[in-house]
């Protein structure tokens, strides 16, 4: 045999040998068994290795034992004792152990065998090795169906078939703004070959944003409330709005990253760059009193470590705050050192005044804020507060055209407001009293041992009164102040005032419509700030040795006859002011400090209508809308933000225990199984730790948010692990096209919706969905579509917007929609007073229901939306009777039937096309005959149970708050609710194919 | 899927009348054992002794020197500073940075049955079931806050989205109640020291959904969106699910989506709870001598909830939960135990008695205690939380009654005989239902994780009968 002859031989030998016995993949084939099995006492973790044995590095693999043994010896499995352990049949020898009931199958000991044959090689963990862009010349817009291809090629399998137009489009829709298709978008789509521009409209959508602020929200456990115990409420939403902003301008993801977790710490941050700080601040917080503070800052502390290492790095972290990972190069100490980087953000332990003292908190209670905060422009207040400004003026202005009598009071209030400039009249004398003695000033000087309650009955001149004034002044008796020294919780004032006659009868007290004061701290309800002091005035304490007033307008006018007199009460046990004096006016004015212009006042129909009452139905809306325009708290809100404080040290805590102060103290640092950021300082802060995360160098995050995309978009993440890249992980279906995804994704300059735009005009993405083959059941390969159920926020929001209900509206403080009576009956500090809103907010989006951390909405919990308490990144899907039971008889869903009912009402003429519109709207399809006839059928059915049970149609259409047709009768409206019902409730419906 | 998709379709074809009689049928075959849901655990580790549990929470921390741990010595101390040997680097909740004070009991005890078990004064009723209960007195746990605490005894961590005991036995076991969600919580609240309690603790966390328990509402509906909307007929209702059900059918048939498949058994579902919940919150059906013998005085009072215990027992419901807010009494400590007592006291008592009548105390687990006890320190008129040493009872289920377990020392302060971990608890009651805690793990971020996290628990083999 020549030379040649035996290279031949030799060659096609091996190839014989390489189709026999593929070489293993380390990364696919073995480290996941390796970590199943071996590593949690042969690992990472260098507290816990057993006999000196570690087997996540090769060289320490293959090096010999205490005992002398050698686990591995490459390519010889007669000498691996690892080979001999794991196939004993010896109790005592086998390996893994029988008590950590983790036996080896048959089929994971011989791939370990033969790795070991083929030489035992190593390949570092896939989602740690760097990322080139590779290959590099591959064209973006067909990068994908170029690897998914070819990898159905290696499989001999064949791509299914392209969806149809409608069915894409739905798809589209779903997936990228999370609402169905209108009509007219179906129609359009006609003229769209290839749908080319339905989707770039759609992901330039003002939804696109909603959409993917929901994906995001769960990564950085955005929720309304703090989470622990009392579950109070924090204020947190214009950082909602920021992440909505981000998505629809498209912000870089690096960017988005920075500010995130580092934007207060940026020069000059603007308001909101703090606020999309507020990240920092989404960990749980306690009210509960009797906690540890030191325990709880460190909850506080490890729960940002693990949002961050969840949300950016699909690691998981957290398991490194006791010991050393077991399944990853994360140690104990890479986990305090990421902790030390948020050491700078202020917090409290406690938010509670009383259980703990606290001079930034002193007095705070279970109604209180959770600082620090900012206040920022909302721009959905002020559209809104733009809209009920201008609604407010329309009342009065058309109340006024149809009261000819205004140009009366016009006249009559110019003569008083000239003989009374300020607008404010004293009384004429107030009842002598022990509890106080008459000033020549017409004030009252109180007696130091008054008590309690005071009352105080005003005799005044016989006229229309429409607001009340208390002007408290300092005075020599009392160390000139108006509060008692030394307190600056002061009092909480709310005058009662009622109508004594003069035949002795009390009137009930009088409504307030709205109060303002020179001077005010403010008061919190349910961790908000009250809009104005119509529920009590609390004196400002840092300028308690100043004059205060404040004034009180009433709903109604009230008239004063003669002998009557106005009984004022005061019941404030801290009322303790030297001196009060009080006036009235007959005008409506709540202002004690701005006096009413002579030539103004008297042209102003807001003034007339509140001081004559005159329109009472004009009044009760003109009440609606100021108290609209109030709730708009001048178009701001507050929001919680990171402040950087000066830090507290940071120990590694032994087994993660708190109170064991033993360990090092250490400095911020990044991961040592990372590569560390170029040109760091000395000293990082959190600028440093973002800029690291989406750093050329940080393989991790690009992958891990594009592995999350993907799911969103084919319904498996190419690593179906979405939360943990880590060992214990899945290794990617398509190892290439996650990398390349990644690559392009930080190489595009982190263009988000360039992402996706690549991903949705994909040939895989466009398939007709399917479920898997025999060869391929769970579909990994993409051979078609995957159908996925859509997300909690979107099963509602598709109904609402199939009903044509849906407010467009975006941003803006989260709104309750109706819920179960009971739902929080269990909270307490303090009990919830919760309403759901009766105006169109009722009919907001899904991302926008007010998400209670202890008790989440039933909708949302039965939908497998998270309650979000720590960061989640992968929500499982349940299909439960919960579920049916919402979609069947919840209110809110009643109500999308009927809408959708009389949208379909007013769109179409007869039995056969309403249903046809019906399925249309719903599932972009239009009915079979056969469900076109069972639905004639329901329709006949339920029309003539309707017309024999009148009223209970009327009940049905008592639900919710919608308007009914007049013009349509109730069992007409009522039976085609009750279709609606049936369409809303299809799994098709609440299923994007 | 729990039932073949034939026999659940041929259930749909009848008629609503012809419903009550097929759910009574169900409910009779529920009886024989068989779990209408499989769970993971095929054949059981060990030999099981119960099927299901009643988890009576008395949630805020009883004070288990007024309960059922005896300290004459306390009682002799009371007023003096509390000794420092005891106390020094322990943790403590509001009493930090307080003088410390002994609070010697202020209620009597008596021993009682044949086992001369120590009750005290405020327990007349449980007294007489003296000989039926286990009393645990070295009870301890990690966490002094209500929230954490609660979430430990529960879910054995206090990370979040860990599943709840209940959610793991669903898991495990599956269910037997075909018509009934098998983890179901009912909720009171006391007059006093009343804390909050959070939908977390039966959340299932991180295992799927369909193990989540399920409240019961005592005002409006029982389960929340149970009813029939208004204006909408039995009748009607019913042709709605008629034709989802078909859509769905053809759905499934045209997409090939197996999800379709399921959505119909669960409407299935849905319905048949329409009825099985209103049958089972009806207490018209029980006689007057029953609602006297719990003391039945308003609905939604922890008396009609342990009734409501007993009928869910009866119907194979795995897990049932109740909870009775009012056991927090930092100060008020007389009123409030002799209120608390009074509300809870003779309920318990009915249940079990009603249990063993009926032979379920045999297979039926009861549970009784809070996320931890009180201090045997005052603070004001009242008793801080305690982590180190606190009572628990257990009965039926394979346990042994008549016994005491456990010791705390001579001031009630720390376990000092047989401590008992939150974990030894928890790995003891998955052993009564034949688990092997151990081997009883879902998977998550890598994780196998389990109801008592990382340790490893002694089983309680004393306590067994």
């Amino acid at each position: 045999m020549n030379p040649a002859s035996i290279c031949l031989l030799l060659v096609s030998s091996a190839s014989l040998a390489f189709s026999e016995e593929p070489p293993l993949r380390f990364n696919r084939d073995i480290r996941p068994i390796l970590s199943e099995h071996c590593f949690a006492c042969h690992g990472f973790d260098r507290h816990k290795r057993d006999s000196g044995l570690r087997l996540d590095q090769r060289e320490e693999a293959l090096k010999p034992a205490r005992s002398g043994d050698r686990a591995i010896v490459p390519g010889h499995q007669e000498l691996s004792t690892l080979v001999e352990r794991i196939l004993s049949s010896d109790p005592e020898e086998v390996m893994p152990p029988p008590k950590a009931h983790k036996p080896l199958k048959p089929e994971h000991k011989e791939r370990l065998r033969r790795w070991i044959t083929q030489g035992a090689p190593y390949e570092p963990h896939w989602a740690y090795t760097p990322l080139p862009k590779n290959p590099p010349e591959l064209d973006p817009n067909n990068a994908i169906d170029h690897f998914i291809d070819a990898a159905l090629k290696a499989k001999s399998m064949h791509p299914g078939a392209p969806a149809p137009a409608n069915v894409l489009l739905r798809r589209l829709s779903l997936d990228l703004t999370g609402l169905p298709p209108s009509p007219d978008d179906l129609r359009s789509a006609d003229t769209d070959p290839g749908l080319q521009e339905s989707t770039e409209r759609l992901l330039h959508s003002p939804r696109f944003g909603e959409r993917w602020a929901t994906w995001w929200l769960d990564a950085v456990r955005f929720a309304d409330t703090v989470g622990f115990h009392g579950d109070q409420n924090q204020r947190i939403f214009p950082y909602r709005d920021y992440v909505i902003d981000a998505f629809n301008q498209n912000l870089p993801f690096d960017r988005f990253t920075l500010e995130q977790i580092a934007g207060d710490l940026l020069p000059e941050p603007t308001p909101t760059q703090r606020v999309a700080s507020g990240f920092n601040r989404l960990s749980m917080m306690t009210r509960e009193g009797g906690i540890q503070p030191k325990e709880y800052l460190a909850k506080y502390m490890s729960d940002r470590v693990r949002a961050v290492g969840s949300a950016w790095l699909g690691a998981t972290i957290g398991c490194a705050e006791c010991h050393d990972h077991k399944f990853d190069p994360i140690t104990q100490k890479d986990f305090y050192a990421l902790g030390a980087f948020f050491a700078d953000i202020q917090q409290y332990a406690l938010y509670h005044g009383v259980f703990l003292p606290n001079p930034d908190l002193k007095g705070w209670t279970d109604h209180h804020p959770f600082p620090p905060e900012i206040e920022v422009e909302s721009p959905y207040r002020q559209r809104r507060l733009q809209r009920f400004t201008a609604e407010l003026h329309q009342i009065a202005h058309t109340a006024r055209l149809a009261h000819p009598e205004f140009a009366d009071w016009s006249k009559a209030t110019r003569e008083f407001l000239r003989s009374q400039p300020g607008g404010w009249v004293f009384p004429h004398s107030v009842a002598e009293s022990t509890q106080f003695k008459s000033q020549p000033d017409g004030s009252l000087a109180l007696d130091t041992n008054a008590g309690s309650s005071l009352k105080f009955a005003l005799r005044i001149p016989s006229s229309p009164i429409a607001a009340l004034r208390i002007e408290l002044l300092p005075s020599p008796e009392h160390q000139n102040r108006i509060l008692r020294s030394g307190d600056p919780d002061a009092m909480h004032l709310l005058p009662s005032v009622r109508v004594r006659k003069a035949d002795g009868t009390l009137s009930d007290p009088l409504a307030f419509r709205r109060g303002h004061a020179s001077h005010a701290d403010p008061t919190y309800f349910q961790g908000e700030h009250q809009p104005d002091i119509s529920k009590g005035w609390k004196p400002a304490a840092r300028h308690s040795a100043e004059p205060q007033s404040a004034a009180w307008c009433f709903q109604k006018p009230v008239c004063i006859a003669d002998g009557d007199r106005l009984e004022v009460t005061i019941a404030e046990k801290r009322f303790a002011p030297a001196r009060v004096r009080f006036s009235v006016s007959p005008l409506a004015l709540w202002d004690p400090c701005t006096l009413p212009q002579a030539d103004a006042a008297p042209e102003d129909p807001i003034l007339w209508l509140g001081s004559t009452g005159a329109d009472a139905v004009a009044l009760a809306r003109l009440l609606e809308a100021e108290q609209q325009m109030l709730e708009c708290r001048n178009g701001k809100a507050f929001s919680l933000v990171s402040k950087s404080v000066e830090p507290a040290p940071v120990r590694v805590l032994p087994r993660g225990n708190w109170q064991d102060e033993s360990g090092p103290l250490v400095l911020p640092a990044t991961p040592g199984f990372l590569p560390p950021l170029d040109a760091a300082p000395e000293h990082l802060s959190r600028l440093e730790l973002a800029r690291w995360l989406t750093s050329k160098q940080n393989p991790v995050t690009p992958r891990a948010v594009m592995n999350r995309l993907w799911k969103q978009l084919f319904g498996t993440g190419l690593s179906a692990v979405l939360d943990d890249l880590g060992a214990q992980g899945e290794p990617p279906s398509h190892p290439e096209l996650l990398d390349w995804l990644a690559a392009e994704f930080r190489d595009s300059g982190w263009d988000f919706r360039h992402m996706v735009r690549l991903m949705v005009r994909s040939n895989a993405y466009r398939r007709n969905a399917a479920p898997g083959s025999d060869q391929d059941p769970a579909n990994r390969f993409l051979a078609t579509q995957s159908p996925r159920r859509l997300e909690a926020e979107f099963v509602r929001d598709n109904a609402l917007a199939i009903a044509g209900i849906l407010d467009p509206e975006i941003g803006g403080p989260s709104v309750h929609v109706y819920f179960p009576e009971s739902l929080y009956r269990d909270m307490e500090f303090p009990k919830r007073v919760f309403e759901p809103v009766a105006d169109e907010r009722q009919w907001r989006r899904g991302l926008y229901m007010h998400w209670q951390r202890t008790f989440l909405h039933p909708m949302l919990a039965s939908f497998d939306a998270p309650n979000r308490d720590e960061s989640a990144c992968l929500r499982t899907q349940a299909n439960t009777p919960q579920q049916a039971l919402t979609l069947l008889n919840d209110p809110t869903f009643l109500e999308a039937a009927r809408g959708f009912a009389q949208r379909l009402l007013q769109t179409a003429s007869t039995d056969s096309d309403r249903i046809q519109a019906g399925f249309l709207t719903a599932l972009c399809r239009p009915p079979t005959s056969t469900e076109l006839e069972r639905i004639l059928n329901l329709l006949g059915a339920a029309r003539s149970e309707y017309l024999a049970h009148e009223e209970d149609a009327r009940a049905l259409l008592k639900t919710g708050h919608l308007p009914a047709p007049d013009q349509v009768p109730a069992p007409e409206i009522a039976a085609w609710t009750t279709v609606c019902r049936v369409l809303l409730n299809l799994h098709e419906t609440i299923t994007r194919y | 899927m729990p039932t073949p998709l034939i026999a659940r379709r041929t259930f749909l074809q009848n008629s609503v009348l012809g419903m009550g009689a097929l759910a009574l049928a169900a409910l009779q075959r529920n009886g024989e054992g068989a779990p209408a849901t499989p769970g993971l655990i095929q054949t059981p580790h060990v030999p099981p002794r119960a099927k299901r549990i009643i988890f009576l929470c008395m949630a805020g921390g009883p004070s288990h020197l007024e309960t059922f741990d005896w300290k004459p010595e306390l009682r002799r101390l009371d007023g003096e500073p509390f000794p420092e040997s005891f106390t020094k680097g322990q943790q403590l909740a509001q009493l930090q940075g307080i003088p410390l004070k002994a609070r010697g009991p202020f209620c009597d005890f008596a021993k009682h049955g044949q086992s001369g078990m120590e009750i005290s004064a405020l327990f007349p009723h449980l007294a007489k079931h003296a000989d039926d209960l286990c009393v645990i007195r070295s009870m301890q746990t990690e966490q002094i806050n209500h929230d954490t605490a609660h979430a430990f005894l529960n879910t054995g961590s206090i990370l979040k989205g860990r599943p709840s005991l209940g959610s793991w036995l669903l898991y495990g076991l599956g269910s037997e109640s075909e018509n009934l969600p098998g983890f179901v919580v009912l909720t009171s609240t006391g007059k006093t020291g009343v804390q909050p309690i959070s939908a977390r603790q039966w959340s299932s966390g991180i295992l799927p959904g369909q193990f989540q328990g399920i409240p019961l509402q005592n005002k409006g509906q029982a389960v929340h969106y149970l009813d029939n909307p208004a204006g909408v007929s039995p009748r009607l209702q019913r042709r709605i699910l008629d034709d989802v059900r078909a859509l769905n059918a053809e759905n499934a048939r045209r997409s090939r989506d197996p999800e379709a498949e399921v959505r119909i058994a669960q409407y299935e579902m849905a319905f048949k709870m329409q009825s099985s919940v209103p049958e089972l919150t009806d207490l018209r059906s029980e006689p007057q001598s029953v609602l006297d013998a719990y003391g039945i005085r308003e609905p939604g009072g922890f008396a009609s909830n342990c009734l409501l215990a007993r009928r869910l027992a009866q119907r194979g419901v795995r897990m049932i939960q109740l909870y009775h807010r009012g056991w927090d009494h930092h100060g008020g400590l007389e009123d409030g135990m002799k209120a608390a007592a009074q509300e809870t006291d003779q309920a318990t008592a009915a249940l079990l008695h009603d249990l063993k009548q009926s032979g379920l105390l045999e297979d039926t687990l009861v549970v009784w205690g809070g996320e931890f006890g009180r201090t045997p320190m005052g603070q004001g008129s009242g008793r801080d939380h305690h982590i180190l040493g606190f009572s628990l009872f257990l009965a039926g289920g394979g346990i042994r009654g008549g016994m005491t377990y456990g010791a705390t020392d001579e001031l009630g302060y720390r376990a000092v005989e047989n401590p008992v971990h939150v974990h030894d608890l928890q790995a003891t009651l998955l052993h009564l239902f034949g688990i092997d805690h151990l081997r009883l793990t879902t998977k998550f971020q890598g994780l196998d994780i389990r109801l008592t996290g990382v340790s490893h628990p002694k089983i309680l083999t004393p306590l067994f009968a």
